[in-house]
């Protein structure tokens, strides 16, 4: 199978994020196939871009997704597309 | 102190030509910032730079069209010496402008060669913009050696979005590819334009294709079709799936 792209992961992610209300840092572990180590990269850069959020309740950390990751959802053809055309 | 303005060559064609390649290269360039915005990634805000650069050259080339009744060749060693205490002052702009268009110019394709080569190492970066310097000196006394040094950065930039269309194959990589080519066809047509006049009309017009060429990519990702709600769940599940 190919490998995805830094931004296919982010769009599986938010994806994830946007089919579910709130989503546990495994769920999103399992769900977006990623490894324990690079989920925590991906999710440090999301929040960095205020993409998600994180929520804790219960002593439970969940994430949800912010109007900025909804925004990057509805631009991710045209920007794959951008990208691909300069291969960048 | 006279002041002579021109419209440019072949009754102001040049500068219009020149004012579509700014709005090119403006568009692409908010539109790559736009996306930075969006994903925070480095490179996208560098290929913003990069066209802002281009767009900014043809801000300064226009202004050379404009003072070309004022262009003087400089024949000395000391250049600097020359433009402070020979020059009049339109002379003086037109060279400045001349220098600017240069510089931006240069940087910006430097930029994009850069980004496509993913050079990353500061020893290479600063090596890089110094032989651009030295390259925007050598130009003062013969202009070639600017669009000589383009040559190369453009053939490389080429031949990489070749590579990236026949990995692709779609009609966004292969216009991308059709830019690049022709705007290098255009800096070989620039260096020869001293043998008869007509090859500078002709730099100016496949330059131009070639920026047409990248708007063409851009109105064809703009017409993109925005992702659906649930569209990437059903990719994830498919995934999956495999």
């Amino acid at each position: 199978m190919k490998k995805r792209t830094r931004l296919e992961v982010i769009r599986d992610m938010l994806g994830i994020l946007r089919e579910n209300k709130q989503v546990k840092i495994t769920h999103l572990i399992y769900k977006a196939n990623l490894s324990n180590n690079s989920i925590k990269i991906y999710l440090k850069d999301l929040l960095e871009n205020k993409m998600i959020e994180e929520v804790v309740e219960k002593d439970r950390r969940f994430f949800k997704i912010l109007s900025k990751g909804n925004e990057f959802l509805e631009e991710f053809n045209k920007i794959k597309v951008f990208s691909d055309s300069f291969g960048l | 102190m006279l002041l002579n303005f021109s419209i440019g060559r072949y009754y102001g064609l040049d500068s219009i030509i020149e004012v579509l390649m700014i709005l090119v290269s403006f568009v692409i360039s908010y539109y790559s910032n736009r996306v930075y915005k969006l994903v925070k990634e480095k490179n996208y805000r560098l290929f913003s730079f990069a066209f802002l650069a281009i767009g900014i050259s043809f801000i300064f080339k226009i202004l050379s069209n404009l003072t070309i009744l004022h262009r003087v060749n400089v024949q000395v060693a000391n250049f600097v010496f020359v433009v402070f205490h020979e020059f009049e002052f339109m002379e003086t702009v037109n060279f400045i402008s001349l220098i600017l268009y240069k510089s931006f110019h240069l940087i910006g394709f430097l930029i994009l060669f850069l980004l496509v080569t993913k050079t990353e190492k500061k020893e290479k970066i600063f090596l890089f913009f110094y032989l651009g310097l030295i390259t925007i000196l050598f130009s003062v006394y013969f202009d070639f050696v600017f669009h000589l040094t383009l040559i190369f950065i453009l053939a490389s930039l080429t031949f990489h979005f070749f590579e990236n269309y026949t990995q692709k194959r779609n009609l966004n990589t292969f216009l991308v590819f059709i830019a690049f080519s022709l705007i290098l066809t255009g800096h070989f047509f620039f260096i020869i334009e001293s043998i008869n006049p007509l090859f500078y009309l002709a730099a100016e017009i496949i330059t131009l294709i070639g920026f047409l060429s990248l708007l063409i990519n851009q109105i064809k990702l703009k017409n993109e079709k925005t992702n659906k709600i649930g569209s990437n769940q059903r990719y994830v599940r498919n995934t999956k799936r495999k």
